[in-house]
């Protein structure tokens, strides 16, 4: 392989991430919203099609292997390269989280209030801009979205206890019962979880764009 | 250049003194934590070499440390100097009318330019091992022993088993020490040659691109030995393989067209983050 017909590979190891990244942003997205309502063609649609990301991970994966074995990338190809290979399974496991909202918001048949949008809008917003920032190869970027995480944390947190503190009050002889508001408080407590761990992966993705950027390991480890 | 800065710098007293180290540059700052690592003693020192071939300037103002017991590899293109510079260590450049060398180069302290230092017993100490296996038309024992007879040492069949030991080659040939060193395969040859080069217990091995010429198979054999001999002693290995130089050496030093040495770092950094734009473009392949 000639260096061009390789930049063109490493190029297009950047677009097959960015493209599956959009797949799962999207199927992120999707998953907020049944939250709300708990519509259930569409939370199949996600659920069924985590296997398309999860090909598209083992393709990228697939890529990135063959580069390292062909053609020994150094230096910032080979920082490149091995970002690239972590990345990609953040993205994975965030279309694995989105078909995890998806199945919340359907058996709860949406009204999940737990301010679960709003909070996972912050999270979507933070992995959007982390791919964007890997994509542009910008440092200062990747520092201040990482540096988001721990507001999303609070803000995580915040929701937990309200979740807690609401089961603490329900009453037994309450209409929908202790019963049915455990089962809705352990899907809102997930929900909170999944979101804040979508926050951890786009983290991820800062700190291995820091690192193919700039050698700076300070978030990795 | 980016030689990391010396931790230490101690300047000798008295700049005439030619066994005098030029500076204390056993301790460097790690490029990366900015801590202080340790090296063996400086074994050799270049302080502003030039080297000229008449008109053309081979290399220019290299300063460059040869730490004890590392293997130190040197790359970059055709036509850089890295060779020139390996030459200059053992003065094997005296061979070359046209050369004319300036500034310092230091063998343990010592001025390898000096007019008390004899080139003969000074490659006694500086082995070589060059590019394509050149075993003398004799039995393998013969070229085992070659060093130590022009030098009218004692030849023992002792000295003779333990070189071929150091050179990984006893095994295979400890039956047939008396038949033509010709009649071994490109790898047992340059092994051989690595032998009779540690047969007289240098202090330091040289060697120009010596797989360059071997299989993948007696290619791996060379390599683990150059690992296991720098237990023992101070490589300086020219190569064109980067991989070669990022699996081998403990430092790489990276020469660039008109003879500048541009980095110098440990070999890790030097492949994971190299410091010059240009040692970028070289080792992925931009430029070069």
């Amino acid at each position: 392989m000639t260096r061009e017909s390789y930049e063109a590979e490493l190029e297009l190891l950047r677009e097959d991430i960015t493209d599956m990244a959009e797949l799962a942003l999207d199927r992120y997205e999707t998953g907020l919203e049944i939250l709300e309502t708990g519509d259930e063609q569409r939370a199949r649609q996600v659920i069924e099609g985590d296997h398309e990301l999860n090909q598209q991970y083992l393709d990228i994966e697939s890529d990135c292997i063959e580069l390292l074995a062909l053609q020994q990338p150094v230096a910032s190809d080979l920082r490149f390269v091995a970002s690239s290979f972590k990345i990609v399974t953040d993205i994975e496991r965030v279309g694995d989280l989105a078909t995890n909202l998806a199945r919340y918001g359907r058996e709860a048949g949406g009204g999940l209030d737990i301010h679960a949008t709003q909070i996972g809008e912050t999270a979507g917003e933070m992995f959007e801009a982390a791919m964007v920032a890997y994509v542009d190869d910008d440092a200062e970027a990747a520092r201040a979205i990482a540096a988001r995480d721990d507001t999303l944390d609070e803000r995580c947190r915040e929701t937990t206890e309200a979740v807690i503190r609401d089961l603490m009050t329900t009453r037994a002889w309450e209409p929908d019962g202790v019963g049915q508001r455990l089962q809705s408080a352990s899907r809102e407590l997930l929900t909170v979880r999944d979101i804040e761990r979508v926050g951890d992966h786009a983290v991820n993705i800062c700190a291995r764009t820091l690192y193919m950027v700039e050698y700076d390991d300070d978030l990795i480890y | 250049m980016s030689e990391p800065e010396p931790e230490t710098q101690t300047e000798s007293t008295d700049e005439q003194n030619e066994s005098a180290s030029l500076i204390d540059t056993h301790v460097t700052a790690d490029s990366e934590t900015g801590r202080p690592r340790v090296h063996g003693e400086s074994v050799v020192e270049a302080r502003n070499l030039d080297v000229h071939y008449g008109e053309e300037q081979a290399l220019s103002d290299v300063h460059l440390d040869i730490y004890e017991r590392e293997v130190t590899a040197i790359i970059g293109p055709s036509g850089c100097g890295k060779s020139t510079f390996l030459r200059c260590i053992n003065r094997m450049n005296d061979l070359v009318e046209s050369a004319k060398i300036d500034g310092q180069l230091r063998f343990r302290g010592t001025g390898m330019y000096s007019d008390e230092i004899d080139p003969v017993a000074l490659r006694r100490q500086i082995g070589m091992v060059f590019q394509h296996p050149n075993p003398f038309p004799k039995s393998i024992y013969d070229n085992v022993a070659y060093g130590l007879r022009v030098q009218n040492e004692t030849v023992t069949d002792d000295i003779v088993e333990e070189a071929l030991r150091r050179a990984a080659l006893w095994d295979e040939v400890k039956d047939q020490l008396h038949t033509s060193a010709l009649d071994l395969s490109g790898g047992q040859q340059q092994r051989l040659c690595i032998a009779r080069a540690v047969a007289v217990d240098p202090d330091v091995l040289l060697m120009d691109e010596p797989a360059s010429a071997l299989d993948p198979i007696a290619t791996s054999k060379i390599e683990n030995l150059i690992e296991d001999l720098s237990q023992e002693y101070t490589v300086v290995i020219v190569t064109h393989n980067m991989q070669q130089a990022a699996r081998i050496s403990d430092r790489t030093a990276v020469f660039l067209t008109g003879g500048e040495l541009v980095e110098v770092d440990d070999t890790a950094t030097i492949f994971e983050n190299p410091d010059d734009q240009r040692v970028e473009d070289y080792i992925t392949g931009k430029f070069g």
